[in-house]
């Protein structure tokens, strides 16, 4: 069966986004975006230190992923949409995963300043991709504005705690007509397959492979769990019950 | 004429384009994202683009992130 996966008119044949932070090395990092099947890979953009310019990090990546900007490290609306504007001008694409934060201690996402750079950033032109909390009332506000997903995060960034705002995931998957990625906060093969069986289009994971004993490995386990976790949605998840017996009652010998 | 980069003050010649400041950086290759003066440059016209005395570039690229 075809299941496609299609963000903004393109369609992705892996529902795993890696993040590419962290990793000890780039060469790590590009096993590990092979071994994961990833087509869209975050980047940041950040200003070049001459006194310690290192490598272009693009030149490990394979041609065919989707380099996604991200907006990391902008505070406001303004700062997001300069970033994003900056990106694209330099010939990346004219994606952008969206995220504002002014919030050194939790990294949680300002609502209101994303929903006002997503407004200007599809008005712009930009296939936006608004990394929020999983505030149900702003997920659909994010898509009135044209937002191309919705990211709700899992549990704080780089925490690995899984799914602490599951019930609210629940809703958001429940009410968009958008694709939802789970992003941030997953730390285990397992939060991903949780997330795809709970209806998540995609997710997105970077720390738990990064920063893991064996990240290549890691990579294949993340994209194994996804896959497991969508197919186990469309197969149809058994509801929860009391104790029902699985072998016949009588004639037992 | 001096332009600021970075934060950071380099003399240049009359006539220097951002491409041929990127390549004095060496930066010719992958990508380089340019915001003069507070506006984003286009890829397709940093040959073209003059820079002028007292010019403040931000000289970006894309780095490792979630």
């Amino acid at each position: 069966m075809h299941d496609a996966f299609t963000i903004a008119g393109r369609e992705f044949g892996s529902r795993l986004f890696l993040g590419t932070g962290k990793y000890d090395t780039f060469e790590t990092m590009r096993d590990a975006v092979r071994a994961s099947g990833a087509e869209i890979v975050t980047v940041a953009v950040r200003r070049i230190d001459f006194d310690q310019p290192g490598e272009d990090i693009t030149s490990f990546l394979p041609d065919e992923v989707l380099l996604l900007p991200n907006t990391s490290g902008c505070e406001t609306a303004d700062e997001a949409v300069r970033s994003a504007k900056l990106a694209r001008a330099g010939g990346l694409p004219d994606w952008v995963k969206l995220e504002v934060i002014p919030d050194p201690r939790y990294l949680l996402p300002d609502p209101v300043e994303t929903l006002k750079a997503a407004a200007a950033l599809v008005e712009e032109g930009f296939t936006v991709l608004p990394y929020v909390l999983p505030d149900p009332v702003l997920a659909k506000k994010l898509e009135e504005v044209g937002c191309a997903t919705v990211m709700p995060l899992a549990a704080p960034i780089g925490s690995g705690r899984g799914l602490k705002l599951r019930d609210s995931i629940r809703i958001v998957i429940e009410q968009a007509e958008v694709p939802v990625v789970v992003d941030a906060g997953l730390g285990a093969p397992s939060h991903a397959a949780e997330s795809m069986e709970m209806g998540a289009d995609a997710v997105l994971v970077n720390t738990a492979i990064a920063r893991a004993d064996d990240p290549v490995a890691m990579a294949e386990a993340f994209r194994l769990s996804v896959e497991a976790g969508r197919k186990a949605f469309l197969a149809g998840v058994m509801e929860e019950q009391e104790a029902t017996p699985s072998s016949p009652v009588g004639g037992t010998v | 004429m001096t332009v600021e980069v970075n934060g950071r003050e380099h003399e240049l010649d009359p006539g220097e384009t951002v491409q041929s400041l990127l390549a004095r950086l060496g930066l010719e290759a992958g990508y380089a994202l340019v915001e003069r003066n507070g506006e984003p440059v286009e890829r397709a016209r940093y040959a073209e683009v003059e820079l002028a005395d007292r010019d403040r570039l931000v000289v970006a690229r894309p780095v490792a992130g979630g």
